[in-house]
């Protein structure tokens, strides 16, 4: 976002700009200088909390002053409606999950959920409304760093002299304090600061966060992900490769990781898993839920590149004595969680395939049918140890891109879908094609 | 996931732990003997005898203590050393901070480009041909290419190193008196002398490793359980570079300073190894100092401007496009033209440039340590892995030897003795 500058007149005011101005008493007494700012939200905005005074050189202490004593700000100084007496100063400033300027943004990284990139602030752009300060923007452009650096005045002089209209004069680089999501880690709950009132950091799709997440440092990529929803946690996860899953996971520790895979889609479950050493998939499994366990340990006795390795068994199937109206129920519930509601498969008792139908069938047809009659003319399935070329081919041949995996009884274990398959054969294409130009 | 570490036997575990966090030590000390180093610890041999080697037992001791504070840090915060100063000073601090660090590394980056040119007049070729040359290799290496498989090539090629220490045995010195001169310090109050040893201690402890290996721990994802393995690779690292620069001490002083041979070429360096390789003493040397520079010199300007975009929030990474990180492009770029320009102006004195770079790495290097003393013990950001007191002994004990070193050595530039 491009905004202009503010004249020096108007209301606006730096953060730099009140670093250091003394702070006045009720007593005209200078008791330290502007050190920080604690602040709170209000709305999309954040506003002035609690002032913190520093003083003494070599020995620092700080006093902190709820903002509502403060009568009057200017560049200048600051003033109280105190007396000296009513500050007391401590070595150390404590200021656990609250925000302060100075500590969590200024010089940090900071997540522009506009733009979806990290940045550093080099400045903060505030609105002087009465008494209180509102944080406006944050500025990260080049003219922040020169302002904090004092050679501000000097550098526009030099600017002006070669060419007026510069970007860098009338087109500073201020993010709208909305976008902006802190990275500072709440000491307690381990996780970043977020403020309830804001969504921001969840309106960003997971691969946009996770391209994010890797641009942090180890602990900061951490508390952002600790912060997230598990159905983001694990969208995330399975967006990364396998160097950060486990170092994730390591540091997340067990109750969490087990979390995390229980969320897992089956497929990404067994692709995570089967990167494992043997030991340690069967440690995980057995903290894992027993259900989730049992099938994932099936999965991973495939062959990784078989229809049972690639295949996932979060498939819609029904009995076949179901009625139409019965499958669409179960489709309903089962929506969130499957692979594909498009196809749906018919079992027996045993789960032995029977037949499959699509939704456009099922949604034409009388409720009250049975299942059965909805049900397509012939079937295809693959058996759990096909290979990816077979697979593509049957695909390929009937125009089908999503196929039932059954096992040797003809017990329907899972479905593959055309995604599953799909990078192993741009593999196989391009290596193919790479063959062919060095022929 | 615990009942791994009973499946595979205890000694393995240990061995393979330290394999793979192995590296960030070993290569940072590696690169650390680089042309300004091998020039810097022969003139030293050459002109001082064993009257230096005292030095390389507070040095070794100092260099552990500062690598090791470099990479509690990475570990502990996840973060690079400029990011931290940033964090921690603001702007100025660091704007300042990495003045000094550009500064000092654009003469590191001439002095790799010289050990270039003087391998190039050993080998028989022109200069500007080979320094060219490698100038275009090494952005082109790190922008396009691959460095980290080239990365293999320069450590291997690191082995060069042993020929001074077979010379150091070949040669038959007096191990007596070297023993009795390594353990007994003394001090010469002479500028050239003072110039020496700021210049060992500057060129063995430089302001850029403790910016490279806190970004390389961070970079390897080092975990604080693993952490006890790193320190082994930080001492080993510490060694291999300290027993090297000893043995070319070592190796100079009985061949070049016995015989009143001055350094004031690559070739009269080259000579130290003529008891060993003989008449290939020049070939053996060019190589050797062809291999260190090259590597150096694809190191040290990519990890300015890493160190520098990272402290001043600028868009980093060979990853990203000029348009997207302009300001790293056109750092790492200008300090590679920079460098290799420098070395290309007709008969400059390639060994004193190599030798006064590192004069200036000792003089910069306590600003930096500051810094990293304020950090490192920094409750807040590191918890319970502040330094001991021990450590912040020895680090400011460093501090203040180095700045009145370069005190007295800007008290005898001004008012030179009469000799």
């Amino acid at each position: 976002m491009v905004l202009n500058y503010p004249k020096k007149d108007s209301m606006f005011i730096f953060f730099s700009e009140l670093e250091g101005v003394n702070i006045i008493d009720k007593d005209n007494n200078t008791v330290g200088i502007f050190y920080d700012m604690i602040i709170e939200p209000i709305g999309k905005y954040a506003r002035s909390k609690i002032l913190i005074v520093g003083t003494g050189s070599w020995q620092k202490s700080y006093a902190s002053v709820e903002w509502s004593h403060v009568s009057e700000v200017t560049q200048d100084g600051i003033r109280l409606d105190l007396a000296c007496s009513g500050l007391s100063f401590l070595p150390v400033l404590d200021h656990k999950s609250e925000l302060s300027l100075r500590q969590d943004i200024l010089d940090q990284q900071v997540v522009d959920t506009n733009n979806q990139n990290v940045i550093r602030v080099n400045d903060i752009h505030m609105l002087l409304a009465d008494r209180d300060l509102v944080v406006a923007h944050v500025d990260i452009g080049l003219k922040g760093i020169v302002r904090r650096l004092g050679f501000e005045s000097f550098i526009d002089t030099v600017v002006k002299l070669f060419n007026k209209n510069s970007d860098y004069l009338y087109k500073p680089r201020l993010i709208s304090w909305k976008h902006i999501q802190p990275l500072s880690i709440n000491p307690v709950s381990m996780t970043v600061k977020v403020d309830v009132s804001s969504k921001q950091l969840l309106d960003i799709p997971a691969a946009d966060l996770s391209e994010i997440m890797l641009e942090l440092s180890p602990k900061h990529r951490l508390a952002l992900f600790k912060t997230l929803d598990i159905v983001t946690k694990s969208q995330i996860f399975s967006l990364l490769d396998i160097k950060e899953q486990k170092s994730l996971l390591e540091d997340l520790g067990q109750k969490e990781s087990v979390e995390i895979l229980n969320h897992l889609p089956t497929d990404e479950a067994v692709d995570f898993l089967g990167e494992l050493p043997q030991a340690t998939v069967h440690n995980v499994l057995g903290l894992m839920e027993s259900k989730n366990a049992k099938m994932l340990s099936t999965l991973l006795g495939y062959s990784g590149e078989s229809a049972g390795g690639l295949m996932t068994t979060e498939y819609i199937a029904v009995h076949e004595a179901s009625t139409i109206e019965e499958t669409l129920r179960i489709i309903k519930e089962k929506t969130l969680k499957a692979e594909t509601i498009q196809n749906i498969y018919i079992v027996d008792q045993e789960n032995h395939l029977k037949g499959s139908t699509v939704l456009r069938r099922l949604i034409i047809a009388d409720p009250l049918d049975n299942v059965m009659k909805a049900a397509l003319k012939k079937t295809v399935s693959i058996h759990v140890d096909d290979e990816v070329k077979k697979i593509a081919l049957l695909m390929d041949k009937y125009k089908i891109y999503t196929l039932p995996v059954v096992d040797a009884l003809g017990v329907l274990a899972g479905i593959i879908t055309i995604d599953d398959i799909f990078s192993r054969l741009v593999t196989i294409a391009w290596r193919r094609a790479r063959k062919k130009k060095q022929l | 996931m615990s009942k791994l570490k009973d499946i595979i036997s205890s000694r393995w575990r240990h061995i393979v732990l330290f394999l793979s966090v192995m590296g960030p030590g070993i290569i940072t000390a590696n690169v650390d003997n680089d042309a300004g180093g091998i020039t810097t610890y022969s003139v030293a041999g050459a002109h001082f005898g064993f009257s230096l080697l005292w030095s390389f037992i507070p040095i070794i001791v100092v260099l552990i203590v500062i690598q090791e504070m470099a990479s509690r840090m990475a570990v502990v915060t996840g973060k690079g050393l400029a990011d931290l100063i940033r964090e921690e000073f603001g702007v100025k601090v660091t704007f300042y901070s990495m003045f000094v660090l550009v500064l000092a590394n654009i003469g590191n980056v001439m002095a790799e480009f010289s050990g270039i040119a003087a391998s190039a007049d050993l080998f028989g070729i022109s200069r500007p041909v080979l320094v060219i040359a490698c100038a275009l290799f090494v952005w082109w290496l790190v922008v396009k290419g691959n460095y980290k498989s080239v990365e293999k090539v320069f450590l291997g090629a690191c082995i060069f190193y042993v020929s001074y220490i077979i010379s150091g045995f070949i040669t038959k010195p007096d191990w007596a008196y070297i023993t009795s001169e390594t353990l007994r310090p003394q001090f010469q109050f002479k500028g050239a002398y003072l110039i020496m040893l700021i210049g060992v201690i500057g060129t063995t402890i430089a302001p850029w490793m403790q910016f490279y290996q806190q970004a390389s721990v961070v970079e390897k994802g080092i975990k604080l359980k693993e952490y006890a393995y790193h320190r082994l690779d930080i001492i080993i690292g510490a060694f291999v570079v300290n027993i090297v620069a000893f043995f070319i001490i070592l190796v100079c002083a009985d061949t070049l300073f016995k015989h009143g041979v001055r350094i004031e070429t690559a070739k009269d360096a080259a000579l130290a190894l003529k008891p060993l390789a003989g008449e290939y003493c020049y070939l053996l040397f060019a190589f050797g100092l062809f291999n260190a520079s090259l590597f150096a010199a694809s190191i040290l300007p990519l990890s300015t401007a890493y160190s520098v975009c990272e402290g001043m929030g600028w868009e980093l990474g060979v990853n990203k496009s000029f348009k997207e990180a302009p300001q790293f492009y056109s750092l790492y770029t200008s300090i590679i033209i920079f460098g290799a320009a420098f070395v290309l102006i007709p008969k400059i004195p390639l060994v004193k440039i190599m030798l006064i770079s590192q004069v200036a790495n000792g003089i910069l290097l306590p600003f930096i340590l500051i810094l990293m003393l304020r950090l490192i013990n920094n409750k807040r950001l590191m918890g319970d892995f502040v330094n001991s007191r021990t450590y912040n002994t020895i680090a400011w004990l460093t501090v203040i030897t180095l700045i009145t070193l370069s005190l007295f050595l800007l008290l005898f530039t001004f008012f030179p003795q009469p000799n």
